[in-house]
């Protein structure tokens, strides 16, 4: 007999074949993440009655933006914009939580623009960088 | 004993020293930022004092605030965690003068120790072996090329007034030299407001071990044995071990370490917790790195695997009695393992994680210890370093102690934001790991040989169950459901009709 029952918010028993699971589901935007036993999964929903289409996410053609992932400060520039990059090259560090983490180009292409300025403070989802 | 102590820290560090001042009855006082304002150490201590905004260069590095905090409160002693102000020898200078006990070092002791070149020449006196470098800070990057040629590559640049391996930085040829150098001095300056550094001959694939000590101030000190600290990021300690696969299977290696540690400690007239650290070659022969004036992070395994509480024997020393342990006293029993929970996404480059924590699952059972600072509904400030948690594990030996680490770490969950737990769980599947073939870049090799964290077939349609079911159980009543009448308009209607 499979099964499912919630046991606590959000933490599902699941039976399955008489094996037994913990699932954990949280709400990230747009999709679920479902943790089961140390395994991050993303489930995206599609609900015929909630379809919509401006969700399409920008492929690795064309231009991409380069955002920060998390509050932090650009500690220094790596490049300068017109400048031709590989993919996983350096572009510029940023410091957040005492840590310096290097932004990477995600595919190789020119630098076409170069918003970010060193010693400026970001914040989540800024736009630093577009490569095309 | 002090009736009264305040905790110059945050996070994990002042929650761990909390529970010991409880054991002791000792009443806590815990200071915070704005940003700590909900913190578990606010929360678990006695009294609290707010020492300004969330920047720590405002309020846990203000040594002025933290003074008029235990002024305030009536403190008679303030133990300083580690980070933060627990090596500033101003910081236990100025508790001197005010008249509170610095739970540590004298500021003399931290001053000659918190130097490395001055440490490293204190090291020499005392007959301790160390790593061929200068003695002293460097002028700049050509200063460096001229001891490359006389060491010979790789070198490691470091900052004069470093630690954490912070303004640290590995240069394997001359081409690299202008631009490490820039980079870790500024490290070095923002984090310690000292640009200097010097230069070391890096030994390849070195472990790093390092041994516990703990002295009074009547000239009594004793070692606690060794902690394995080999596996790191960035020069940044990720999982200890006690004792060590090395150590372990050489007779006699333990206690050399402890007396030579012991040596450059007492010629630094050194008193209170501290540690001694070592590298240690693939030859067993190991050398003086440098001195940590503070309780180690990493400390609770030496607690476990020796059964004594490191904390309250710092309060007592600290509060002037005398050590009554004799070296022979202390025994190692079993093996330990400490896992450092951060708030990183291990699968991205480990960007830091910061956010609020949906949902959280602690490990328990036999064996296992959490040094912590998180609980559901906190949100993990991006101001401060991203420890979470200290999860440790003791057992008989090092192979059940990873059984249970394993074990451990599938109990524990931390929701809405990322952590390394699943991380840990396939360090301690690799077989090099298993084997105790461990070296301070065990971390870099293990992330090119490492196979992907891949869930067993069946848990992918699993996940995709559950979403299903989620997602209807929570869906907004108005689709799966008529809405109901309002009650307003049921009753505007009723009167409608009389």
């Amino acid at each position: 007999m499979n099964q499912i029952v919630a046991v606590e918010p959000g933490v599902y028993s699941v039976l399955m074949n008489g094996r037994s699971y913990e699932a954990r589901v949280e709400q990230s935007d747009g999709c679920l993440i479902v943790v089961i036993d140390g395994h991050r999964f993303e489930v995206e929903i599609r609900d015929p009655r909630r379809w919509s289409r401006h969700t399409t996410k920008p492929g690795i053609e064309g231009r991409l933006h380069v955002t920060a992932a998390m509050p932090g400060k650009i500690v220094r520039l790596l490049v300068a914009e017109g400048d031709t990059v590989a993919a996983g090259q350096g572009l510029l560090v940023v410091e957040a939580m005492k840590m310096q983490n290097e932004m990477k180009a995600p595919k190789a292409g020119c630098v076409v623009s170069l918003t970010a300025r060193e010693g400026a403070t970001v914040a989540a989802g800024d736009v630093l960088a577009a490569i095309e | 004993m002090f009736r009264k102590v305040l905790i110059a820290n945050r996070g994990e560090i002042a929650v761990r020293v909390i529970r010991t001042l409880r054991e002791m009855q000792i009443a806590s006082v815990a200071v915070f930022s704005d940003a700590d304002r909900t913190s578990l150490h606010v929360r678990m201590a006695d009294e609290a004092e707010c020492v300004g905004p969330s920047p720590s260069t405002e309020s846990y590095l203000r040594i002025d605030r933290i003074l008029d905090a235990a002024r305030q409160h009536g403190a008679e002693a303030i133990h300083p965690g580690y980070g933060f102000l627990s090596e500033n020898a101003d910081f236990a200078a100025a508790c001197e003068a005010a008249g509170i006990v610095f739970i540590g070092p004298s500021a003399e002791s931290i001053r000659r120790m918190g130097s490395k070149t001055a440490a490293r020449q204190m090291a020499i006196a005392a007959g301790a072996p160390v790593v061929p470098g200068t003695h002293e800070a460097i002028g700049g990057p050509a200063d460096a090329r001229v001891l490359a040629r006389q060491f010979g590559y790789p070198l490691l640049l470091k900052a004069v007034a470093g630690g954490g391996g912070k303004g640290m930085r590995r240069v394997d040829s001359d081409a690299e030299l202008d631009a490490a150098f820039r980079d870790a001095s500024s490290e070095a300056e923002r984090s310690f407001s000292n640009p200097d550094l010097y230069v070391e001959k890096l030994i390849e694939r070195p472990r790093h071990i390092e041994i516990q000590l703990l002295g009074d101030r009547h000239g009594h000190m004793v070692h606690f044995g060794e902690r394995e600290c080999s596996i790191q990021r960035r020069h940044q300690k990720v999982m200890e071990e006690c004792p060590s696969p090395l150590v372990a299977a050489r007779p006699g290696m333990r206690e050399a370490m402890g007396e030579a540690a012991i040596r450059v400690a007492r010629s630094a007239g050194y008193y209170n917790a501290g540690t001694v650290e070592f590298l240690v070659d693939a030859r067993g022969d190991f050398y003086f790195l440098e001195m940590n004036t503070r309780l180690q992070v990493e400390h609770p395994i030496t607690e476990l695997v020796t059964g004594h509480d490191l904390v309250r024997l710092q309060l007592e020393v600290a509060a002037g009695e005398k050590l009554l342990l004799r070296q022979e006293d202390i025994a190692w029993r079993g093996a330990a393992i400490e896992c450092r929970i951060y708030a990183e996404d291990p699968y991205n480059s480990f960007v830091p994680s910061p956010g609020k924590i949906t949902r959280l699952t602690r490990p328990l059972g036999p064996g296992v210890r959490l040094d912590g600072c998180v609980y559901e509904g906190w949100t993990v400030p991006i101001d401060y370093d991203p420890l979470l948690a200290k999860l440790a594990v003791w057992n008989g030996t090092r192979e059940t102690a990873i059984a249970r680490m394993l074990r451990a770490l599938r109990e524990y969950d931390v929701g809405g934001i990322h952590t390394n737990i699943a991380f840990f769980r396939q360090i301690l599947d690799d077989e090099a790991f298993r084997a105790g073939r461990l070296h301070t870049h065990f971390l870099d090799e293990f992330m090119e040989r490492r196979k992907p964290f891949a869930p067993p077939p069946e848990l992918e349609s699993i996940a995709a169950m559950v979403a299903a079911f989620h997602s209807k159980r929570n869906a907004p009543r108005a689709e799966t459901a008529p809405p109901r009448p309002s009650r307003w308009l049921e009753i505007g209607r009723h009167e409608a009709l009389r």
